[in-house]
């Protein structure tokens, strides 16, 4: 790559304790991510994908080997509000409206109280929730909760996304219209973020991504980068598309070529 | 999908009918059978007297009897407060130094076992038989546990992804305290301060009866028993009946403006 990356790994490992001894979740992986790529993290279970964004978003600190965003510190970066992130569960606040959620970042950055609501209405209008802006959490579907938080993830226009399996608990038709959704806002933004997305599932990864990470079994290196050249926008053809099956099966036999 | 519902549709008062009628039934079968049985085997008066005569005892005096139970209940409303707050100080003071709270909250726990009305005897030697302060005490100390317990099993119910959230935004400790912390402990706090109105009402009566004014719940009760005077024992049993259950449904109103997100749980 030509351009000055994002994010970058140099030799990183994390090696976890544990009661049988020291657990090698990474080692030494070397990764680059340029500005505005949507990158997305594939492996088995257990293979520090989940690891590799949480050490990106400074939630857990590398044993060796450096970090750097934006060539700062992960820590720095997270102070600087660099990050949106998007875990698995929608984790909304059950005393909160979907608004108010929305709300929740623009409120601890302090921005006055107008603004943030009218950024978050307009937000919640874009993942189709404008109508249940007054309601609780709790009254919301699975998928509806999943919207709720990446709206919330994206309320300070972040320029770093990081996504943490983020459909993995919703069905599969939710599921597509979801990364359809979510790649006409990432393509909307201005700038684009770059986006660190966790998946395990392959089409999922291969739909969504510029490149695909594929990372092998414990412990996790970077096994292959996949080039997605999948044309963009991308839309609901372009599962039909017989490059995107030529790249799942590329993907796929990277996977299963570690098993053996 | 879900719609949120509005809050005043036609068939909501349908809705509470139907989910209070099994228990109004239930209350007045039983105040029925109780005056069946005192009428069917006369029942001496001394032994029980039928709910009919209790109210008519009641209505015979109902200032006087009002007026001995708002003394007590002023002591179990005091006493209350006073451990409550305490114990929601403590719970706090728990979560902001863990050390605290490794020493403090098994010892909560297992006090909130005990049956700490046994106190009441001393609490009369140490501040005074008379005084309200013997009987505010109980009532705090029995009141100060359960609600140390809960707030604090409140304040730490956030999960790590929650905390998370708040530290990705790089949120101040003060923030992730009053806007993740504190409303995810509401409910345990409330559903505290509801098992706390009963149990003040119970500490307060019975703080009474090892010595108080004369014109207090406890010592009225105790000393009507004592002379055989069973009905107006029980007028004032109705009394502390009602502030108990006055006491508890202004909790349980203040909750629900308090906790607008929990109401169609």
């Amino acid at each position: 790559m030509s351009i000055v990356p994002i994010i970058e790994f140099d030799r990183v490992s994390k090696i976890y304790p544990s009661g049988s001894g020291p657990i090698t979740a990474l080692h030494e992986v070397s990764l680059r991510i340029a500005a505005g790529e949507f990158i997305a993290l594939i492996g088995p279970s257990g293979c520090g994908k989940t690891t590799l964004m949480r050490l990106i978003g400074d939630l857990e600190q590398p044993s060796a080997g450096t970090v750097r965003v934006k060539a700062k510190s992960p820590d720095q970066a997270r102070r600087d509000r660099d990050y949106g992130i998007v875990f698995q569960s929608p984790v909304l606040y059950a005393w909160r409206t979907i608004c108010k959620n929305v709300e929740l970042p623009l409120e601890l950055m302090g921005y006055p109280r107008q603004q943030r609501h009218e950024r978050a209405m307009s937000l919640l209008r874009l993942v189709g929730l404008g109508d249940f802006s007054q309601a609780y959490p709790h009254q919301l579907s699975g998928g509806m909760q999943q919207r709720a938080a990446i709206a919330r993830a994206l309320s300070f226009a972040p320029s770093i996304l990081l996504m943490d399996e983020p459909f993995g608990a919703l069905d599969e038709i939710t599921r597509e219209r979801l990364q359809l959704e979510l790649l006409s806002i990432w393509a909307e933004s201005d700038p684009r973020p770059t986006v660190i997305f966790v998946t395990h599932s392959i089409p999922e990864a291969v739909f969504l991504a510029d490149r695909v990470v594929v990372l092998s079994p414990r412990p996790g290196r970077v096994q292959r980068i996949i080039e997605v050249n999948l044309p963009r926008p991308r839309a609901f053809e372009t599962r039909e598309d017989p490059r995107f099956f030529t790249l799942l099966t590329e993907v796929r036999e990277c996977l299963r070529a570690m098993e053996g | 999908m879900t719609i949120p519902q509005p809050l005043d549709q036609p068939g909501r008062r349908a809705d509470w009918w139907r989910a209070i009628w099994p228990a109004v039934l239930t209350f007045t079968l039983g105040i029925g059978l109780w005056e069946g049985v005192v009428g069917f085997f006369a029942l001496p008066l001394y032994l029980l007297p039928a709910p009919s005569q209790i109210l008519l005892t009641f209505l015979a005096q109902p200032g006087y009897l009002l007026s001995i139970g708002a003394v007590t209940f002023g002591n179990a409303f005091a006493g209350c407060v006073l451990g409550c707050g305490l114990g929601v100080l403590t719970a706090i003071i728990c979560v902001r130094w863990p050390i605290i709270a490794e020493g403090l909250v098994p010892l909560a726990v297992a006090a909130s076992a005990v049956p700490i009305i046994a106190l009441s005897p001393l609490m009369s030697l140490w501040l005074g038989s008379i005084s309200p302060a013997s009987k505010i005490a109980v009532v705090a100390v029995m009141t100060f546990f359960p609600t140390l317990v809960s707030v604090y099993k409140g304040l730490i119910s956030p999960r790590a992804d929650a905390l998370q959230l708040m530290h990705s935004y790089a949120a101040a400790q003060r923030a992730i305290f009053l806007k993740l912390r504190v409303p995810a402990a509401l409910p345990f706090f409330f559903n505290a301060l509801r098992v706390c109105t009963t149990l003040s009402m119970i500490g307060a009566v019975v703080a009474e009866f090892f010595g108080g004014p004369q014109n207090a719940l406890g010592v009225y009760i105790k000393s009507q028993a004592g002379v055989l005077r069973t009905r107006e024992a029980w007028s004032a049993i109705l009394v502390a009946c009602l502030y108990g259950l006055a006491f508890y449904v202004v909790v349980v109103l203040i909750e629900r403006v308090v906790m607008p997100w929990n109401k169609h749980r």
